[in-house]
């Protein structure tokens, strides 16, 4: 027990002092989850609403990919980003191997079923008579949209925070993707991963830590926003 | 003489079933029309086609002279409909009531605190009171406020004061008439509470099973027909 222990305390040391490698990992960590959540809002709210409120042909087997991308190893994306992104893969000439944008992109694949299918639902399980109240009020198409969204806000944002969950602590894609190179593509999960291997604990824990700490800074702004909003 | 609404030919059907015939039907302008009739008559049916936030499956439908539909959204402003269950936007009464104005683009600032006035409600007490925070009669007052705020042509009241006390159901009749006598308001009422329907309408009229069973238009009161019918 008395590894854990130490482990911890250099990990505080490792905090307070500032420690470069460690404080690289968390804003590599911060820079690529942050691109990958936007993407994954900006492509995925427009999808999720898609699927929640329109009737097309196919709509429930779109539903059922959906939910089933929701299980997708990031391994496995890893493996797909990887393979389209290395030398002699169709993305290729892009370089974006071992790159901040290979692991966003990647990230994003994770991400976006999580957005479109709890979007999706949020839109199905509104409030019917919200449609009518907006109409009858005088809004037109376009202002119907917006007003749901708002409607739907909280909802949104826990789709939001639940994807962001499962981008900063995923480990596969960083791994395969990134390359978790020092000082450039490692991020909180792959220096975890490499430091507990070398046997380093305090490195790992501080960083695990670190992790923890945005996960409820992160839950901490969700909990205020349902309350100011009720 | 041009009517408030001309109907020619009027049918609505849901999952194969006719649940509105109405071959003529010409309601008066300036007046207040009752409807009566039993659960399941169509009357609600037959107020969401008058306030254009449904298409009848057949027959034409004329908005003071002109033919209408519900893509028709500068024809839908002139009209507003009140459900007995109104649904309120996750926002302040203010911004309830403002919503509509704010659509149009109309920057009435007045509007608000004094359609507030109208149903009874203080501003300044009621003004950023959450949605959340409001009793049925309340909800159902701002509902009524967000649509005398836009001084409607035409005011649709389905069932209005059935689920509220009667201190709420005093104040929504008096905002009715104000609303009424203040900007000649045309109102058309659906109601079970026949000594009001009967004390408030100059012409009545009797649906079931989707038919007219009874219009009066000759100014006696339709209390009578409205035992028979019911």
């Amino acid at each position: 027990m008395d590894y854990i222990l130490n482990g911890l305390i250099q990990a505080c040391h490792l905090l307070l002092s500032g420690h470069a490698e460690t404080y690289s990992a968390v804003w590599v960590t911060l820079r690529v989850s942050s691109l990958s959540i936007a993407a994954s809002l900006l492509l995925g709210l427009p999808l999720g609403f898609l699927l929640g409120q329109a009737d097309f042909f196919g709509k429930q087997l779109v539903r059922l990919v959906v939910n089933t991308l929701l299980s997708l190893p990031t391994v496995l994306i890893g493996l797909l980003v990887y393979s389209f992104v290395s030398k002699r893969g169709p993305l290729g000439e892009l370089e974006l191997l071992f790159t901040l944008p290979g692991i966003a992109i990647g990230q994003t694949i994770l991400g976006l079923p999580i957005i479109v299918a709890l979007t999706a639902s949020a839109v199905e399980n509104m409030d019917r008579r919200l449609r009518q109240t907006l109409l009858t009020l005088g809004a037109s198409k376009r202002q119907i949209l917006a007003t749901t969204i708002l409607e739907a806000r909280f909802s949104l944002l826990a789709a939001a925070v639940t994807a962001y969950g499962r981008i900063v602590s995923e480990v596969g894609i960083s791994m395969m993707v990134g390359g978790n190179i020092k000082w450039f593509t490692r991020t909180i999960t792959t220096a975890i991963a490499l430091e507990t291997n070398k046997g380093q604990f305090a490195m790992g824990i501080a960083l695990g830590l670190v992790l923890l700490f945005i996960a409820f800074g992160v839950n901490i702004v969700l909990h205020f926003v349902h309350r100011r909003g009720g | 003489m041009t009517h408030l609404f001309e109907l020619r030919g009027i049918k609505q059907i849901y999952a194969g079933r006719t649940v509105l015939d109405i071959p003529r039907l010409d309601i008066p302008d300036q007046k207040i029309l009752g409807i009566f009739g039993p659960n399941g008559s169509g009357k609600s049916t037959l107020l969401r086609i008058l306030a254009l936030l449904e298409d009848p499956a057949e027959g034409s439908l004329r908005f003071k002279g002109q033919p209408c539909s519900s893509g028709n959204d500068a024809q839908r402003r002139r009209i507003a409909l009140l459900d007995q269950s109104p649904y309120l936007l996750k926002r302040s009464v203010s911004g309830n009531v403002a919503y509509g104005l704010k659509v149009r683009g109309t920057k009435d600032q007045a509007a608000v605190p004094r359609s507030m006035e109208m149903v009874g409600l203080d501003p300044k007490t009621f003004g950023r009171r959450k949605w959340h925070h409001l009793s049925g009669g309340e909800s159902q007052r701002v509902a009524l406020a967000a649509r005398l705020a836009l001084k409607p042509e035409v005011l649709l009241l389905d069932e209005p004061t059935a689920n509220v006390d009667s201190e709420s159901t005093d104040l929504i009749r008096e905002a009715v008439f104000t609303a009424r006598q203040s900007w000649g308001t045309a109102v058309v009422l659906v109601s079970h509470d026949q000594h009001w329907l009967s004390e408030v309408s100059e012409t009545s009229l009797g649906l079931r099973d989707g038919r007219i069973v009874q219009m009066d238009q000759s100014g006696q009161s339709p209390a009578v027909s409205m035992k028979k019918v019911l």
